[in-house]
């Protein structure tokens, strides 16, 4: 008796809450299309609203996740850029002032004599070169290349497996020929640019240390601008 | 225990909204991360890379005027060999590795202060609008505002 009294009262208790939860599901749904379909059952009908209901938690924590992951992460951020910002200019702005030295240099001392056609040429490439630089930097931030992850990412989503046949290469290679409109990633364009500016700022060194020699100035000058060439 | 049974579905409807909640949560902090830092880089590189370019521009000309000068001991040369030098030591003392400091707009100021002097002791003619030291300056100001 006592057991049969438990299951009954077990059984009204059960009813009790489901239709709490139910009307707890209502007043939180998302999407009433559901609601009207008539052949659905109760049951179907609450685990479709608690579905949506749950992706509505989910999407909420997401915004709210972005939002403070975006907030904590920039000043770290603006600190790596800066830093990688600032190594990549120095360089041009060290040639650049050299340069103007010695072009005020030789306006004192040979009043009016006109600089040398070298010494302007080369401010004009300096110049040139330094616009290119920061056009760079602002072009990798544009199209930044693509992180380790995305990439395997991608390779996950069609399905790439390792590279298990031996004239795979080839093939990629041919496909490559074959689209040459087919847009390629930013990565082996960036690194090419970084290159060209580098092999750049080494002639535009170069031709400092020429002008260096040709006016006989101090060595150190030339000591100093050695320094700035990449490898 | 009936009254226990129905505490449990309680907790299980909140843990399930925490945990649903929690798991959107986590997804999206990960994608915001690499949002903040990719936007955080842009701006921090521009921002370098004008700072760096003016600072090193100031360290060339001061220093290349440096060795000029240095075979001189008038006492005209010796003038302007203190100035350069101290222009060189406030561009060497400024935290430009850490854009963080407190010191940098002020450092900032002081070093274009100094470059000015210089400028004005070697009466250089030297076209602005070439260097783009003014437009840099322009830029720098609102940045380290």
């Amino acid at each position: 008796q006592l057991l049969a009294d438990e299951n009954t009262r077990g059984a009204n208790l059960t009813t009790h809450y489901k239709l709490i939860i139910m009307s707890w599901l209502n007043a939180s749904v998302l999407s009433s299309d559901d609601v009207f379909d008539e052949t659905a059952d109760e049951l179907s009908l609450m685990d479709k609203e608690w579905t949506n209901n749950m992706k509505k938690r989910v999407l909420d924590g997401y915004v709210d996740g972005a939002d403070a992951g975006e907030d904590a992460s920039l000043q770290e951020g603006f600190n790596q850029g800066f830093i990688e910002g600032a190594a990549r200019t120095a360089a041009v702005g060290t040639l650049k002032g050299t340069v103007c030295a010695i072009q005020s240099w030789y306006q004192i001392q040979h009043p009016g004599t006109p600089v040398p056609a070298s010494v302007t040429e080369l401010l004009q490439l300096i110049t040139q070169h330094e616009h290119q630089v920061l056009d760079s930097i602002n072009k990798d931030l544009e199209n930044p290349p693509q992180t380790v992850s995305d990439i395997s990412e991608s390779m996950e989503d069609l399905e790439v497996k390792g590279c298990s046949e031996s004239d795979c290469c080839k093939r990629a290679e041919n496909m490559d020929m074959d689209s040459p409109s087919q847009p390629h990633t930013n990565c082996p364009e960036s690194v090419k640019t970084t290159f060209s500016l580098s092999q750049s700022l080494n002639h535009l060194v170069q031709r400092c240390m020429d002008i260096v020699t040709e006016l006989g100035l101090p060595h150190e000058i030339k000591d100093d601008l050695e320094k700035l060439k990449t490898q | 225990m009936a009254i226990e049974r129905s505490g449990d579905i309680f907790d299980s409807i909140l843990l399930a909204d925490d945990m649903f909640r929690g798991e959107g949560y986590r997804e999206g902090y990960a994608q915001g991360t690499c949002r903040g830092l990719m936007g955080g880089r842009r701006h921090g590189s521009s921002h370098g890379a004008r700072l760096s370019n003016e600072f090193y521009f100031y360290h060339g000309f001061a220093s290349t005027w440096k060795y000029l000068l240095q075979q001189n001991t008038d006492a005209k040369c010796r003038k302007r060999l203190k100035v350069l030098e101290s222009l060189l030591g406030l561009i060497q003392d400024c935290p430009l590795v850490d854009p963080q400091s407190a010191k940098l707009p002020n450092d900032a100021e002081k070093i274009r202060a100094k470059f000015r002097q210089v400028m004005e002791l070697f009466v250089v003619c030297l076209q602005l609008d070439q260097i783009s030291c003014l437009q840099l300056e322009q830029r720098l100001h609102v940045s380290l505002e």
